[in-house]
């Protein structure tokens, strides 16, 4: 493989792995393995969750350097494995560089998983996360019907292509706007274990979690910018559902006038 | 049903809430059957050691010990199933992770509560920190313990010298 093919595999292979929720270091060590294991020298890798820059010297003593944006952020951790796996056979010899562009062109093409199994798999988590946050059978069933229709409009934002922050704030409104709306038809529910449970799908714990990961590992630009992250998303979704709130009080208000 | 046995399963209620929670959010996240199950496991033991720890003390220290069980139970699932620890470790600690509080935070913010805005963030920060302190801590035990295939690859051939933490 030439040395310039070379360089931008590997920096496929970090870019996919910080798209898909792979830990900053882990980025960073598999652009580094896949240049090493194919003879190059000097790899540097530098990787944070919206880009990284990756150089190496090939075996004419030149020196290459990419740079990629990151601009997607989701969560795959099958991705991750996949991509690891392929860096660690690689490294080990089992498998050679034509086989590994192979694979990861495959994980590349991985496909999400459907619309309906996501729906499943949110209903299943609200309802049981508002019966963890001390809510009865009924708060989390309707915490389980508002999850389904929440992953079907978080599926909507993203199909639009809205940022980050908007389906965010979408979110947070429609869960704020859902369960006042459900506790005024007159169904017995505890609104906050109902929000609570709905909300625990858009908010970043695990992103902050990760931010602090990171920043303990040393690599302080990145756990910097998943914080960031983390509480611009908890502040759209906090708008949203504050900001629902007041219409609602406005609105019952005007009614009552 | 006699009393007795009815604590132990009113005990077991939560851990079962919670692992059949992060199955739900693993799917979410990508894994796959068997890792599904055994994510659920791994939430389930960090929240039954959370409920175990005095209410007493502070919630950041009792999130440590859950976050730092989850973490060695990731570690060993790792090893067994030959994936990456992280693939168990962000499943499992879905549970324990502040996304609640940082909602609240910034609700408190926006609805001008200062004060309760900073009380709110201080604990979820300590409560984050905790958790990423748990997390690390395994797994330099683990590494004790365990050697990681790609890292001790990449350092016999003297490539990197770190890294020892996470």
């Amino acid at each position: 493989m030439l040395s310039e093919d070379l360089l931008l595999f590997a920096a496929d292979a970090s870019r996919l792995m910080l798209e898909s929720g792979g830990e900053t270091y882990r980025a960073e060590y598999i652009a580094m393995g896949i240049i090493i294991s194919q003879g190059g020298t000097e790899a540097e890798c530098f990787a944070t969750s919206t880009g990284l820059m990756l150089s190496f010297s090939g075996e004419d003593g030149k020196v290459r350097a990419v740079v990629r944006r990151i601009k997607r952020h989701g969560m795959n951790l099958e991705k991750v494995y996949r991509i690891d796996n392929m860096v660690r056979h690689l490294l080990l010899g089992d498998i050679d560089i034509e086989e590994a562009a192979r694979q990861l062109d495959e994980v590349e093409r991985m496909r999400d998983r459907p619309v309906w199994i996501r729906m499943i798999a949110s209903a299943f988590g609200a309802g049981w996360f508002s019966l963890l946050f001390k809510g009865k059978t009924v708060d989390a069933l309707t915490a389980a019907a508002m999850g389904a229709l929440l992953s079907i409009l978080i599926y909507a934002c993203q199909r639009l292509k809205l940022p980050g922050f908007l389906s965010s704030f979408t979110g947070g409104a429609f869960a704020a706007l859902a369960s006042l709306g459900a506790a005024y038809a007159g169904l017995p529910i505890n609104t906050d274990a109902v929000i609570i449970g709905v909300i625990m799908l858009l908010v970043p714990g695990v992103a902050i979690t990760n931010a602090i990961r990171d920043t303990i590992a040393g690599d302080l630009i990145a756990g910097l910018a998943r914080g960031v992250d983390a509480v611009i998303t908890a502040a759209a979704i906090s708008a949203g559902a504050g900001g629902a709130y007041a219409l609602w009080q406005l609105l019952l208000s005007g009614g009552q006038a | 049903m006699n009393p007795q046995l009815s604590g132990i399963f009113s005990q077991l209620k939560e851990p079962l809430f919670a692992g059949l929670a992060t199955s739900a959010f693993s799917v979410l996240f990508g894994l796959h059957s068997a890792d599904v199950i055994l994510a659920s496991g791994g939430s389930a033991l960090g929240w039954a050691v959370l409920q175990a720890m005095p209410q007493s003390g502070s919630p950041a220290f009792a999130t440590f010990f859950a976050a730092l069980a989850a973490g060695l139970y990731a570690e060993i699932a790792a090893r067994v199933r030959r994936r990456p620890a992280t693939l168990y470790m962000i499943a499992s600690i879905i549970p324990l992770v502040p996304g609640g509080g940082m909602y609240y935070t910034m609700l408190s913010s926006l609805e001008g509560s200062t004060y309760r805005s900073v009380e709110l963030g201080l604990s979820t920060i300590m409560t984050a920190f905790a958790i990423a302190a748990g997390l690390a801590i395994s797994n330099v035990l683990a590494r004790m313990v365990f050697s990681s295939t790609i890292y001790s690859i990449l350092k016999k051939r003297k490539i990197f010298q770190k890294p020892d933490k996470l």
